[in-house]
């Protein structure tokens, strides 16, 4: 097992080797003049110069590389032309927003995801299997930025149940204030037994993590169905069937168990997914997290952010894809020993 | 966002399959609805500045009198900011979305399937060579390397085009590779190089026309999930720019004015959904026929 | 005598399909008596593994049984509600399946799997369904019964699965074992092996035994009486001396003909020129007619039934007489 994990994490070193590569040629080799895109719009023949030299855009580019992994792997990702603040602090400050939205998202898509493919599977061709083959092809075809914009209208201006937008009410700095520990305000609030601030939080919550969680929703249904369907048809279960287990205990536990296998598969790619589907939810809920940030920096060509969110994304993109061949070997025993 | 993470390679496919596809298509009234939108959004690509009731608002000209109305039967979608009948901005915008979306596809297709079909025919090192490229674009999450690629080139649809194709070679990559790999083995590949022809030629006789169905059948079904790409980039800013009739950006557009003027978002981007879900469905459809294990 | 254990009577299977329906069974006939080894045998898609699935009600979504009746000890068993077949399944019949590597849920252990099969019908305290576990293993002949316990199936061979697979069918102590071609996806030495196990637990616990297979070599060994089936129809059925000594029905001699004398093992069936009919179901004669060297008009013409031509020696044909076997 550990050297199962060791020879993944061998490998997703390399990926991430790669990766830098494709980061450093987006940031040094395809813009002309990387240096005038550093400064900005305004940028004077000796402003470029200075630049060119302090960033040593006039060394070889072997050389530049070098530093800017140097640079990378000692944290020192640059500084935003935005805000003027380091890259990685402008990241990790951002990073609890964004890991709670996405985190709300996943526990919802999930559990229902896989739910409504056990019982889609469970009453194949009949009316369950039909509305929940309706909900997931929709759920994989619906514009995020859409749904969350209709779901505003409905639910904020047609209904005034929810929120429109952010994270917290305004009001609440004043009335009962958050004290940020984990910068997970749900968890935060709820530590803190602050109940007034944690309803304002989940309220807030709600619209933007079904928006994120649409899309996974529809494929891990999708894909949950098709995967139970393929167990419920192995020898197995009819084994299991003439042993006269029952069926409820063959569908929800001996066949589902096979068909998490894939399932896992599904999971981490609607994590990926979410990743950058994020950045739409945050732009449409307002969201203070690192979709908004990253966003902000795509449009203004803020080249240290741009950089890091990409190499920041990669990363975390790796380490999903770990995580899911790590719950696959803890779920299939076949592949335990490899 | 939404870029189709599940892509199953398509088998090779067998006799008969047109017919067996027609006849799939003929018993589900779902994938019937889905063809027909198909046909219509093929049509409004087409003849979109000859259906428009106001063609020239379509391709951007204001009418300030009459901005903001609700939708009415005069402008049944309403109209924007500058007085724009939004039907028609909705049908002319049928052209730019299906245009787009060719240009990715087509483009992705010319880059991804000779070199997947190189590396699956030739094997060895090339074939590790080109595998690990891709993967290595492959390794960001969805859509982020097309925004950065926009961001650097600056927005407009062509770099939107440019940068998704970037961002989608390395599928058809890898189902050429599929693909190929499993016609070396063909005994009619194997006899025309025991006879000494050359690798390219092989190549370009027997390899490419053979692998094109299963790619060409997943580039139809892609080409939603182009057209939500590309909207999805539109809504950021990262795609086409204003006047063009692109349904991403008009959703984009109308986003200020969500709570009174709903109808400026809300149209369009029901055109990217019902698009969307139309090839989604005749997409399924087509794996279900093509698939042998038949547990889609 | 005593009634059958299992009494098959009439049984008839159709297939219905988005292309139509086809004949599975066409009004099989059999029956298997207490402490009884019946081999049940014919080519691929005869209808051995559908009859031994309709017994037990386990037949594929697309399988209708159109007629006829299952009775074991008596009660009727088509027709049940899906609970009342559910405490048949297991408890009263085991069944093991041919290919021991996929009938073991591969993400489960051994144990767990065969928990699960005693927990379904009895409910004992915890030791002593462990102690219940442990001795059908071993007496199964799987000694290191610790180690199968904890394994997975792709961590045991395929005959020690096989065994397994027997063991956990025979833990609820049923009064019929339906085995389905349970050595064909196993070697030889295994093979003889599962066979003299079979042989051997069905001599100390008393149950009957329906043995389904295409191999005539390991009916021979192992079976008391025979039963043939041709296209969904019962041929010829008698003790196994009786019909390797005087096959009456064609095919049955067919078969006999087919099988070498040396090893009489795994030689093809289907030498018999000619082919099975689609749909036997639409046939008014014999289904054999088309092959039958012997095929005279009334074949064509008029279904044979099953006639005693001895004690216990019933056939399918016009032609076959007493006179004719003796």
């Amino acid at each position: 097992m550990t050297r199962f994990i060791l020879r993944r994490l061998a490998g997703s070193g390399l990926v991430l080797l790669g990766l830098s590569l494709v980061t450093f040629a987006l940031a040094r080799v395809v813009p002309s003049n990387p240096a005038a895109i550093y400064i900005g719009p305004k940028a004077r023949p000796e402003d470029i110069a200075r630049v060119t030299q302090e960033l040593g855009l006039d060394r070889p580019l072997p050389v530049q590389y070098l530093t800017y992994m140097g640079d990378m792997l000692t944290g020192n990702w640059g500084t935003s032309i935005g805000t003027k603040r380091p890259v990685l602090e402008e990241i990790f400050g951002r990073l609890p927003a964004t890991l709670e939205l996405i985190g709300a998202a996943m526990l919802l898509a999930v559990p229902l995801g896989i739910l409504l493919g056990v019982l889609s599977a469970r009453w194949q061709r009949r009316p369950p299997d039909l509305v929940v083959r309706v909900v997931s092809i929709v759920g994989v075809s619906i514009p995020a930025f859409w749904l969350g914009l209709l779901l505003q209208v409905v639910f904020f201006r047609t209904l005034g149940l929810l929120p429109l937008t952010g994270r917290v009410d305004a009001d609440l700095r004043f009335t009962s204030p958050i004290v940020e520990v984990t910068g997970l305000y749900l968890v935060d609030t709820l530590l803190a037994g602050n109940w007034t601030a944690l309803r304002d939080v989940a309220w807030h919550l709600v619209l933007p993590a079904v928006t994120l969680a649409a899309y996974p929703i529809g494929l891990i249904a999708r894909m949950t169905r098709a995967s139970m369907l393929e167990a419920i048809g192995q020898d197995y279960v009819r084994a299991a069937r003439a042993a006269g287990i029952r069926e409820s205990l063959i569908t929800y536990r001996l066949a589902l168990k096979n068909a998490l296998i894939p399932v896992t598969t599904v999971v981490g790619l609607t994590l990926a997914y979410s990743l950058t589907g994020t950045f739409f939810v945050e732009v449409v809920f307002n969201w203070p997290g690192l979709g908004t940030f990253a966003v902000k920096g795509l449009l203004n060509l803020d080249y240290p952010v741009v950089m890091g969110i990409t190499l920041f994304g990669a990363i975390a993109y790796v380490l999903i894809n770990l995580a899911v061949d790590l719950a696959q070997s803890w779920l299939d025993p076949r592949t335990r020993l490899a | 966002m939404a870029v189709e993470v599940l892509r199953p390679v398509v088998d090779l496919p067998r006799a008969g399959i047109l017919r067996r596809i027609r006849r799939a298509i003929m018993t589900d009234p779902l994938a019937l609805a889905g063809v027909a939108v198909i046909v219509l959004l093929a049509a409004l690509a087409v003849f979109g500045p000859w259906i428009a009731p106001y063609p020239e608002q379509g391709a951007g000209q204001s009418n300030v009198p009459a901005r903001m109305l609700p939708p009415s039967l005069e402008h049944p979608f309403g109209t924007d900011g500058l007085g724009r009948d939004m039907l028609s901005r909705v049908i002319v915008g049928a052209r730019p979305a299906v245009a787009v979306s060719l240009l990715v596809v087509g483009l992705a297709m010319l880059i991804g399937v000779p070199l997947g079909a190189i590396a699956g025919y030739r094997r060895g090192r090339l074939d590790a060579l080109i595998m690990r490229v891709t993967d290595l674009f492959l390794a960001f999450p969805p859509l982020l390397l097309a925004m950065v690629i926009v961001a650097a080139l600056g927005p407009g649809l062509e770099h939107a085009a440019l940068a998704l194709a970037i961002s989608w070679w390395p599928w058809y990559a890898r189902l050429a590779r599929g693909t190929a790999t499993s016609l070396r083995e063909r005994s009619f590949v194997e006899a025309a190089r025991s006879i000494g022809v050359g690798d390219l030629t092989i190549l370009r006789r027997h390899v490419i026309p053979n692998l094109l169905t299963p790619i060409l059948v997943q580039a139809t079904i892609d080409i939603g999930t182009v057209i939500l790409a590309a909207g999805s980039l539109a809504f950021l800013g990262l795609g086409a720019s204003p006047p063009t009739p692109d349904w991403g950006l008009m959703v984009a557009e109308g986003r200020t004015y969500i709570l009174d003027q709903w109808w400026l978002s809300a149209f369009p981007g029901s055109a990217i959904f019902v698009v969307v879900l139309a090839f989604n469905v005749v997409g399924d459809l087509l794996l279900d026929v093509l698939d042998p294990r038949g547990t889609r | 005598m005593t009634a059958p254990l299992l009494s098959v009577d009439d049984l008839a299977v159709r297939f219905v399909t988005p292309d139509g329906t086809t004949t599975g069974l066409d009004g099989v006939s059999l029956e298997v008596r207490r402490g009884e080894i019946v081999g049940l045998v014919g080519e691929t898609g005869c209808g051995k593994t559908l009859t031994g699935l309709a017994i037990l009600g386990l037949l594929p979504r697309s399988a209708r049984v159109v007629r006829g009746s299952v009775r074991l000890d008596g009660d009727e068993l088509l027709g049940l509600t899906a609970d009342r077949l559910r405490e048949v399944r297991g408890a009263r019949v085991g069944m093991v399946f041919q290919n021991p590597a996929s009938a073991f849920n591969p993400v489960f252990t051994i144990g767990s799997q065969m928990r699960y099969v005693l927990a379904a019908h009895e409910r004992l305290p915890k030791a002593e369904a462990e102690q219940r576990i442990r001795e059908t293993l071993a007496e199964a002949g799987l000694p290191e019964v610790e180690r199968v316990l904890r394994a997975h199936p792709h961590q045991l061979s395929g005959g020690m699965l096989q065994r397994a697979m027997i063991a956990s069918a025979l833990l609820c102590r049923p009064q019929l074992l339906i085995a389905d071609e349970p050595t064909t996806a196993l070697d030889v030495t295994i093979e003889a092996q599962i066979l003299r196990l079979i042989r051997r637990l069905q001599e100390s616990r008393g149950f009957s035994v329906l043995f389904i297979t295409h191999d005539l070599g390991v009916v021979r060994s192992v079976s008391d009486r025979v039963v043939v089936l041709y296209a969904g129809r019962v041929a010829e059925t008698a003790p196994t001396a009786d019909l390797f000594a005087r096959p009456a029905h064609p095919y049955a001699r067919g078969l006999m003909a087919a099988v070498p004398h040396a090893s009489g093992r795994r030689e093809a069936l289907a030498s018999i020129p000619g082919a099975v009919p689609p749909d036997v179901g639409t046939i008014e004669g014999c289904a054999f007619a088309d092959r039958c060297p012997l095929v005279v008009d009334r074949c064509r013409a008029e279904r044979p039934l099953l006639r005693e031509l001895a004690v216990g020696h019933r056939a399918a044909c016009h032609l076959a007489d007493a006179g004719a076997i003796l």
